[in-house]
């Protein structure tokens, strides 16, 4: 990206030394200056283009259409947020899914929207000249601090670090000003393949070490594009986080279940099932239950808003869902080609009405309930319906030895 | 002789640290660290093989 003018943004290949020895503060407000109709445009970004983008964000985050003009209004203000992007234990996957949209990308306007002051796979500065980029944010305060990959805990954070300094330092250094933090990715947000078993490195999610500053857990691996492009964008309109759930994450991302929103349900539901990988069931398209999709202990909206600029998403192209938004699903939703019964345990957030929803599905789809029904049994003593129960003879049994024990 | 170090190393996937000895403008010595780890060999051990490529693709 080559940029003209007073921007002069170390992401851009702009001289950050120069910026470090003005006043912090002036200059990184003097960043965030620009005209951004023309500076769309001479990114081949059309009004309509950037409309349909406002649009599309409003859609993400189910907000009302009278809120389309309000994103956009707030998307044209000169005065740009300042972000700090923070990678440690990480692939740099949600990076690549982030950056690889195509054009109108939703990345595009994003850098666009926020002064990206420091990002490390994209940014021309190298080594002091990057760091003081970040330091020069941290001084100013009220940025959005961005992270991705999880911290390494265990032995000082040694496992992770950067410019000499390890995560657990850098991070508690960066979440001190800012503003909010978005965890990016099941990594930063619930420590994800790092802190698989053994968990060698004793790595964590971003919400296990601050607390002070308000926390959005964008978790999927890789996160979503376009819900990591609205949370932000509802951050750039708003200046506050959406309404999240237990686990920290947006519920307009995250308040449906894979599996109420997918478009092989039909096929669940009449008990089509996919048997053997290549089956006449896997070329038509069938549920892939069997096959160990973990759509129905899984909240995520990849079903509606897909991967790639909405071209698939894992069901879609023919492979079960692996339940990468949930926490510890390296652990707890292996064996991924077993079904789920053989998972230890569904995500921690079902409550009450979901439990009722499933009680409902178990009761109508007979095909599910030796997989949903032991989890009910182990979650909750609902009142009724009883869920079916897979062993209605041992039941029986039991019921038969009391009534014996009883005339005793 | 100048002893130069450069961390992070930036437009790359992963965490890289660069030192260098220059000596009138030549580099003399050179030495790479990788200054992250993670441990996915010993998170992959005792597990479904079938799993296996759904783990280290995120290497």
């Amino acid at each position: 990206m080559s940029i003209e003018g007073e921007r002069a943004n170390p992401i851009d290949g702009g001289d950050n030394v120069a910026v470090a020895d003005e006043n912090p503060r002036t200059a990184s407000t003097a960043h965030r200056m620009l005209d951004m109709p023309a500076e769309l445009a001479r990114r081949g970004i059309s009004r309509r283009d950037f409309l349909k983008y406002c649009t599309m964000m409003a859609a993400t985050l189910a907000l009302p259409t009278d809120q389309i003009s309000r994103i956009a209004h707030a998307l044209e203000a000169v005065q740009r947020p300042a972000a700090i992007y923070l990678e440690f234990q990480d692939c740099a996957g949600c990076t690549e899914a982030f950056l690889r949209a195509s054009h109108p990308s939703v990345s595009q306007i994003i850098l666009d929207k926020i002064s990206l002051n420091y990002q490390e796979t994209i940014m021309a500065a190298a080594g002091t000249q990057a760091e003081a980029a970040a330091q020069d944010t941290i001084a100013a305060g009220n940025y959005l601090l961005m992270v991705e990959g999880s911290i390494s805990t265990k032995d000082q954070g040694v496992y992770c670090c950067v410019a000499g300094r390890s995560a657990l330092d850098l991070l508690a250094e960066a979440a001190k000003n800012a503003s909010a933090i978005v965890a990016v990715g099941s990594c930063a947000a619930f420590g994800n393949i790092p802190a698989a078993y053994p968990n060698p490195t004793g790595a964590v999610g971003v919400s296990s070490l601050v607390s002070h500053v308000p926390i959005v857990n964008m978790s999927g691996c890789p996160v979503n594009a376009v819900n990591l492009a609205a949370i932000v964008t509802y951050y750039v309109t708003y200046r506050s986080l959406p309404q999240l759930d237990q686990l920290g994450r947006p519920l307009f991302a995250y308040g449906t279940r894979i599996h109420d929103a997918c478009e092989r349900r039909a096929h669940f539901d009449a008990g089509q099932y996919v048997e053997h990988w290549g089956d006449e069931g896997h070329r038509e398209g069938w549920c892939l239950y069997k096959m160990g999709c973990k759509g129905p202990a899984t909240f995520h909206n990849c079903p509606a808003v897909r991967y790639n600029e909405r071209t698939s998403w894992p069901v879609l192209a023919g492979h079960g869902c692996i339940g990468c938004s949930q926490p510890k699903f390296w652990d707890q939703m292996t064996p991924f080609y077993e079904r789920l019964p053989d998972v230890k345990g569904f995500g921690v957030e079902f409550n009450v009405d979901r439990i009722a929803e499933i009680l409902a599905a178990v009761s109508v789809f007979a095909v599910a309930a030796h997989a949903v029904g032991s989890v009910v049994r182990r979650r909750s003593k609902p009142e009724s319906p009883p869920p079916v129960d897979e062993n209605p003879k041992a039941e029986e049994n039991t019921e038969m030895d009391e009534n014996q024990e009883e005339p005793k | 002789m100048t002893h130069i170090a450069i961390d992070p190393i930036t437009r790359i996937e992963g965490h890289l640290r660069i030192e260098a000895e220059v000596d009138s403008g030549q580099v003399t010595d050179a030495w790479s660290s990788s200054t992250m780890f993670r441990g996915i060999e010993i998170i992959l051990q005792n597990r479904d093989p079938r799993d296996a490529w759904l783990f280290a693709q995120r290497i």
